[in-house]
């Protein structure tokens, strides 16, 4: 049997196929296969939210921009999945439903509360039975809405927590450590779209590592409310800056 | 009132689901040719809601379809034929033949006897055999293929005078020179345009503009269109069954 | 509004009659809109009545879908409601597909036809008439649907009271001069429209927006209100003070 246990804090896939969960969070992403967990970071600031993620480029034959990682949940959330590719695009699916169901109700936009605790409660049920496995992916969801910038983590155990800073996948700890440093709730959506994009290229190992690509979206009054990507001036800009951030911290 | 009941009878706004849109169309069938035309007048009531809505569709390189009467009607059932018809294509790699059409239309026409779609269809076309044809329906599917046939607002005005003018109707054939069979496209082209003048001067439905479409069998010559201002040809490859399609201006009044 | 009554037949058996007594709240006053040089331009009162009663005198029936469209409603003021919600889910689902498309106003035109001609054939219609109109792509963009489903397109289009008093002075006033006339001629062809359709049209209001739709986007003004005279009404008999 593929699946083992009932106590399950993540999984991974080797590379023969086979499925492993176990119930240590903490390790749990780092041994995962080589290009699936990836690093992604959220971050709430000020007036907005920011996520990036670092897209391993496996492929030389890829179109630039394929297979992104950052979705679209609702006007005003965005989520970015460290993990299975396809495992994060069936949660972003479920959680668009869920949000637009939520507005079909409530005539209104959903709050990210609303959509975490329903979204959360989906991975959780995928813990509770042998005929299904739990999702591989750890979702970063960000979204401004009524009560000003939000940020969630949910993990593949269901659990989701709110957070200032949030960072998943395999440089999460360098990049945690990176975040602890940031003075968040002072900062521009604009600052932290630099930050992120610095805190992505110093977590990525050059050396080991296949090419990646930085992607990054945000929400705030920059985007009138809307989740949509970092405009390209700005983004070469950030890639700009944390490039030579990178010299110097060699 | 005595019994409780309120003054005002309870009341729930009638819907009728239907709507005429005026205009008329035609279609005449040559020998290698086949004419369809219809006005671009689309109103309701004593209201001209638009100078412009075709009524008549090229289906493929060898049919055309003109629709007339409920104008909702009519756009939702030529974008269904034209649906099937792309199946077709997709399934048997060809056009589906006109009078394969014909049936299709019937069938589809029929499935909605107990909410028909009130609209009068007339196809025009090629038949496999390269002769002209002209196919005319009733709302509920019930058709049969002519010569010539008028359908719409002034179909009471346009008829007779084809009846008179393409089967010769009341009209006694000179000694030794029998009646023609099938009318050159240049003299059907003459007709249809005078009948759609001469709707538009009695007919309040009819008017503003004009769309003939010609459906030329494979290899026959352009006799009859050469010199015919504004013709404009639809098909591409230039071998096969050929459309054009000739616009007029009529009275907008 | 549903009403219950319970009547006493002459043997003693009390029937119950559910009495389905619909009253509305209407938007039954026209819209208007035409073509300009640039884009479009559509005006609609801000008025929803109830029967003859002038029940909501500030709604706006001019909304924005998208960035490069504008509808116009009249007819039930609920359904109209019910469309937005509508195009609201479908502009939702749109930007989270992410792949930088946007629906356009042939498209929202074209989705609003499917789904008034599918309502008409479940005999529940929508009760409206309702105008679309924008720019996309350097095109613009005009057209009309209504419960029966029915569409059509012109440079100049109404609906309601609208098409008999205001349609042929705005088609004497546009056809053939589309590409010609500026954004400020258009805005005084429509102030003059509404200023007739407000003395013609007893239910309808001298307060009105007007949206203007150009390649740069979608814009609805505030409410505006019109000078109107009527004096002339004194000499008139039935109107005024006098008695006889």
């Amino acid at each position: 049997m593929a699946y083992i246990g009932l106590e399950v804090g993540g999984i991974c896939q080797q590379g023969s196929g086979e499925l492993w969960v176990r119930n240590s969070s903490a390790k749990r992403n780092s041994n995962c296969s080589e290009y699936v967990n990836r690093t992604a970071i959220g971050l709430r600031v000020k007036d907005g939210i920011v996520l990036a993620v670092e897209k391993i480029i496996h492929s030389k034959l890829l179109v630039p921009g394929a297979n992104r990682r950052i979705q679209s949940v609702d006007r005003h959330i965005g989520m970015a999945t460290s993990g299975f590719l396809a495992d994060g695009r069936h949660l972003g699916n479920r959680a668009r439903d869920e949000a637009s169901n939520f507005r079909e109700t409530f005539r209104m936009p959903p709050p990210l509360k609303d959509v975490v605790s329903r979204l959360s409660m989906y991975v959780q049920a995928y813990t509770l039975y042998s005929s299904v496995r739990p999702f591989g992916v750890s979702t970063i969801i960000g979204s401004v809405d009524k009560d000003g910038p939000q940020l969630y983590i949910i993990e593949p155990s269901g659990i989701a927590y709110g957070y200032h800073g949030a960072a998943v996948g395999k440089g999460r700890q360098l990049a945690k450590t990176e975040i602890e440093k940031l003075k968040l709730v002072e900062m521009s959506s604009r600052e932290a779209v630099i930050e992120a994009a610095r805190i992505i290229y110093l977590v990525h190992d050059d050396a080991k590592e296949k090419d990646f690509e930085l992607e990054m979206s945000w929400i705030g009054d920059e985007t009138n409310g809307l989740h949509l990507p970092v405009p390209k001036e700005l983004h070469a800009e950030a890639e700009e800056k944390a490039k030579s951030a990178l010299e110097t911290f060699d | 009132m005595p019994d409780g009941s309120f003054a005002s009878h309870p009341q729930e706004r009638q819907f009728n689901p239907y709507s005429e849109n005026g205009g008329t169309i035609l279609a005449i069938a040559g020998a290698d040719f086949s004419v369809i035309a219809g006005d671009t007048r689309q109103s309701e009531g004593y209201s001209i809601q638009t100078r412009y809505a075709p009524k008549v569709f090229r289906l493929t390189d060898r049919a055309v379809l003109a629709v007339n009467g409920f104008a909702a009607d009519g756009n939702m059932f030529v974008k269904k034929v034209k649906q099937r018809l792309e199946w077709y294509r997709h399934a048997h790699a060809k056009d589906m033949p006109l009078k394969a059409i014909a049936r299709l239309i019937q069938t589809m026409l029929y499935a909605q006897r107990f909410f028909p779609y009130y609209v009068y269809n007339i196809l025009g076309g090629i038949e496999e055999d390269g002769s002209g044809a002209v196919y005319s329906f009733d709302p509920v599917g019930s058709y049969e293929r002519e010569a010539c046939r008028a359908a719409g607002a002034a179909q009471s005005l346009v008829q007779p005078f084809l009846d008179n003018q393409i089967y010769f109707k009341n009209q006694l054939a000179a000694p030794n020179q029998p009646h023609p069979v099938h009318l050159p496209l240049s003299d059907v082209l003459s007709i249809v345009i005078d009948s759609f003048t001469g709707a538009t001067e009695r007919h309040i439905e009819v008017g503003d503009g004009l769309e003939i479409y010609v459906v030329l069998a494979h290899g026959r010559s352009v006799q009859g269109l050469e010199g015919v201002p504004g013709v404009q040809e639809l098909t591409t490859s230039g071998e096969g069954d050929r459309v054009f399609v000739i616009r007029r201006e009529l009275k907008k009044d | 509004m549903t009403h219950i009554t319970l009547t006493l037949c002459t043997n003693g058996q009390v029937i119950t009659r559910i009495h389905l007594q619909k009253e509305y709240n209407e938007l039954r006053t026209s819209v208007l809109a035409l073509k300009f040089k640039d884009g479009i331009m559509m005006a609609a009162d801000t008025l929803a009545s109830y029967g003859s009663l002038a029940r909501f005198k500030s709604i706006q029936r001019l909304q924005p879908v998208g960035s490069s469209t504008v509808i116009g409603a009249s007819g039930d003021m609920s359904d109209f409601q019910y469309i937005q919600t509508l195009l609201d889910e479908l502009t939702v689902e749109e930007f989270t597909a992410g792949d930088h498309h946007e629906l356009g106003p042939a498209e929202i035109h074209e989705y609003l036809s499917r789904v008034m001609y599918a309502r008409r054939s479940k005999m529940n219609p929508l009760w409206n008439s309702i105008l679309v109109g924008g720019v996309k792509d350097g095109k613009s963009f005009l057209a009309y649907v209504d419960l029966l489903g029915t569409t059509y397109s012109a440079s100049t289009l109404a609906t309601g009271y609208g098409a008999y008093i205001a349609l042929p002075l705005l088609r004497k006033a546009v056809e053939g001069r589309e590409h010609e006339l500026t954004e400020e001629e258009a805005r005084k062809i429509m102030e003059e429209s509404m200023k007739v359709l407000f003395y013609r049209d007893a239910r309808s209001l001298n307060k009105f927006q007007i949206a203007t739709v150009k390649e740069s986007g979608v814009t609805i003004s505030d409410p505006i209100i019109l000078e109107t005279a009527w004096g002339f009404a004194e000499g008139i008999r039935g109107y005024g003070a006098q008695t006889q």
